[in-house]
């Protein structure tokens, strides 16, 4: 009897122990995932938020040391004169430190041409959007849908195609481009950035066309459909969200594309914002604080896209990923 | 579908004996077999043929035909094969540094928690701005004068006065590795997620009847059942780091003296600045090759599914 009570106060010792350990391992797991969510967004976040903090900042505060990280008299002067230089405004030393006596920071006359750059980066990367769809959409069904002879040999080819590393293929471009007389045009970059986008769109829609099944396309030819109308009938419609995700990459893609547009464009006709922003940040008369209201201009639609668009880019990745 | 399902008795053409299926995939093949042509396949050929010339753009007149002379020149060449040391450095530290930082990230995602939406979210950041701005954003940070890195360190006490960033040899190569790292661990994060949430958890189940410990757990079930996710990271992440441009344009040119002068940048300088395109193209083959090769000998030894 006596031992009965023993085991039995030995047992709810042990349970008291055991949740106690618990307890502990819970608060642990919990403090660990706390600290590294703060690390992590820090890590993520710190660089982008100084990158806009700066940009609103004078030139007298930009070169304080230390620095400033939470700006003490923000001000939009760096933006205004991106946009309002368009209205045929010359900007120069003498009228930037009218406006604020404290700048001492240099802003280019190449100002203005920011917005059309901008504009240059988005026709381009619309066309490459819309060119992407025409060749990758019937391609992709091809490959997903048809029981064709040379389907494997298509396969390996497209993906070989994208190994090709963008810098192997600059001078062969630079001297096709240049006979063909279309250095320093839009075309110039809508043609060539087919090369690094048009295998990646045609894995995406491959990847999601062949998850839908095949009965649907025999049901519609049996109802008299074309293979063509099969296509835009059938599959388009159920393959919105691969669609999708293959314009955002296009799009962002060609945005962000800076090798290829350093080669082909010289002028304010067709040069886009990333070669502005680098011919910027060479530039060392031009104040860091309003370099970094240019970056910050380049880095929003991307970021308001991607943050937007989330669910599509993350499945989009993976299934292009694992694919090519 | 044989030959003699066609109706018709006219003379049988090459057009008749590839039967239906693959006459309407040509014809939904034609467009992208069209342009990859043009702008993939005849490019890297048009690419060997100008290598094998002396082209220099500053004597349009004399450019003769001189065989592999552009390739074998690079054997000897020392500036070459120095660039193709600091790619081979800068591509190794990226791509170990991203290994590890994503698969963190991923085993933190992974968990159920409050606020982890937004910190996926937020990930993608990242991810989605261009090089160019990313590697402004960097120069600014590297800033000797006024940079941010400079001043968190120095209000932390860590350094007692302002240090000199990328203009310093030994340090310019890591601080754009850390630059590109950066940029491309999110991509990395979700491609290593997607594996860990694919492995079942009957796996945990059993190694925990088993009597596993986490560290267990984690070495004997985790890291073996990632294979896939790492073997991807790696391939992508290589090649992506071999031919990167963007940030050694903009951050350093290659500078300070040659410590960021890598392979591709090599390469622009040989054919943009000394104007000589035979050999440019020449070493851009030899990038082209060593890429195709690389990813080739990935695929085989780590065994990727296709």
């Amino acid at each position: 009897m006596d031992t009965a009570i023993q085991v039995s106060e030995q047992s709810r010792r042990d349970a008291e122990g055991y949740r106690r350990a618990r307890l502990r391992a819970l608060w642990v797991r919990r403090m660990v995932i706390f600290v590294s969510a703060v690390v992590l967004s820090i890590y993520v976040l710190a660089p982008v938020v100084w990158l806009v903090s700066s940009s609103v900042q004078t030139e007298a505060e930009i070169t304080s040391v230390p620095p400033h990280w939470i700006p003490e008299e923000p001000t939009l002067q760096n933006y205004r004169a991106i946009f309002s230089a368009t209205e045929e405004e010359e900007i120069t030393y003498e009228n930037r430190s009218g406006v604020d006596p404290v700048s001492g920071g240099f802003i280019p006359s190449t100002a203005k041409s920011l917005l059309p750059a901008m504009g240059n980066s988005f026709i381009v990367a619309c066309a490459v959007v819309v060119l992407n769809l025409l060749v990758g959409v019937p391609a992709a069904y091809a490959i997903a849908k048809i029981r064709f002879m040379a389907r494997n040999a298509s396969v390996y080819f497209i993906l070989t195609t994208r190994v090709i590393p963008d810098i192997a293929l600059v001078v062969p471009f630079f001297l096709m481009i240049k006979n063909l007389g279309l250095l320093d045009t839009l075309s110039s970059l809508i043609i060539t950035y087919l090369a690094v986008t048009v295998p990646f769109t045609v894995f995406i829609l491959v990847q999601y066309f062949e998850g839908l099944p095949d009965e649907l396309d025999k049901a519609a030819r049996v109802d008299g459909c074309s293979r063509f109308q099969a296509l835009i009938h059938v599959y388009l419609p159920l393959s919105l969200p691969s669609l999708v995700a293959v314009v955002l990459f296009t799009f962002l893609t060609s945005w962000n594309e800076f090798l290829l547009a350093l080669m082909f464009t010289q002028t304010e006709a067709s040069q886009t914002l990333p070669i502005l922003l680098a011919a910027f940040t060479s530039d060392f008369t031009i104040s860091f604080s309003f370099i970094n209201a240019a970056g910050v201009l380049a880095i929003v639609p991307p970021v308001i896209v991607a943050i937007v668009f989330e669910r599509y880019i993350v499945s989009g990745l993976t299934a292009g990923a694992v694919k090519g | 579908m044989t030959a003699t399902d066609i109706p018709h008795t006219r003379k049988r053409g090459v057009w008749d004996r590839i039967g239906y299926e693959e006459r309407s995939a040509l014809v939904f093949l034609a467009p992208v077999m069209a342009v990859l042509m043009a702008v993939a396949v005849f490019p890297i050929l048009y690419s060997f043929y100008i290598s094998l010339f002396r082209i220099k753009l500053t004597r349009p007149n004399r450019q003769p035909f001189i065989w592999f002379e552009n390739y074998t020149d690079l054997l000897g060449d020392h500036e070459f094969w120095m660039s193709v040391g600091r790619t081979v450095t800068f591509t190794v530290t990226s791509v170990a540094a991203i290994a590890v930082i994503s698969l963190l990230i991923a085993l933190l995602l992974n968990e159920q928690f409050r606020g982890r939406r937004f910190l996926s979210t937020i990930l993608l950041i990242p991810w989605a701005i261009p090089y160019v701005a990313n590697a402004l954003m960097w120069k600014w940070i590297y800033d000797s004068g006024y940079g941010a890195l400079n001043g968190v360190l120095y209000q932390l006490d860590f350094i007692d006065k302002y240090m000199v960033w990328l203009g310093d040899q030994d340090k310019t190569l890591m601080l754009i590795a850390n630059a590109f790292v950066w940029k491309e661990v999110p991509l990395a994060t979700i491609l290593l997620l997607v594996t860990l949430k694919s492995i079942p958890d009957d796996l945990y189940a059993a190694a925990r009847v088993d009597g596993a410990t986490v560290w267990q757990r984690f070495v004997h079930v985790t890291l073996p059942a990632m294979r896939p996710g790492f073997m991807l990271v790696m391939i992508y992440e290589t090649m992506m780091a071999i031919r990167h441009f963007d940030l050694f344009f903009v951050l350093t040119e290659g500078g300070p003296g040659s410590a960021s002068h890598v392979l591709s940048w090599h390469i622009y300088v040989e054919t943009f600045r000394n104007l000589s395109f035979g050999s440019g193209a020449a070493m851009s083959y030899v990038l082209a090759l060593a890429t195709f090769g690389l990813s080739y000998f990935f695929i085989r030894t780590l065994g990727r599914r296709m």
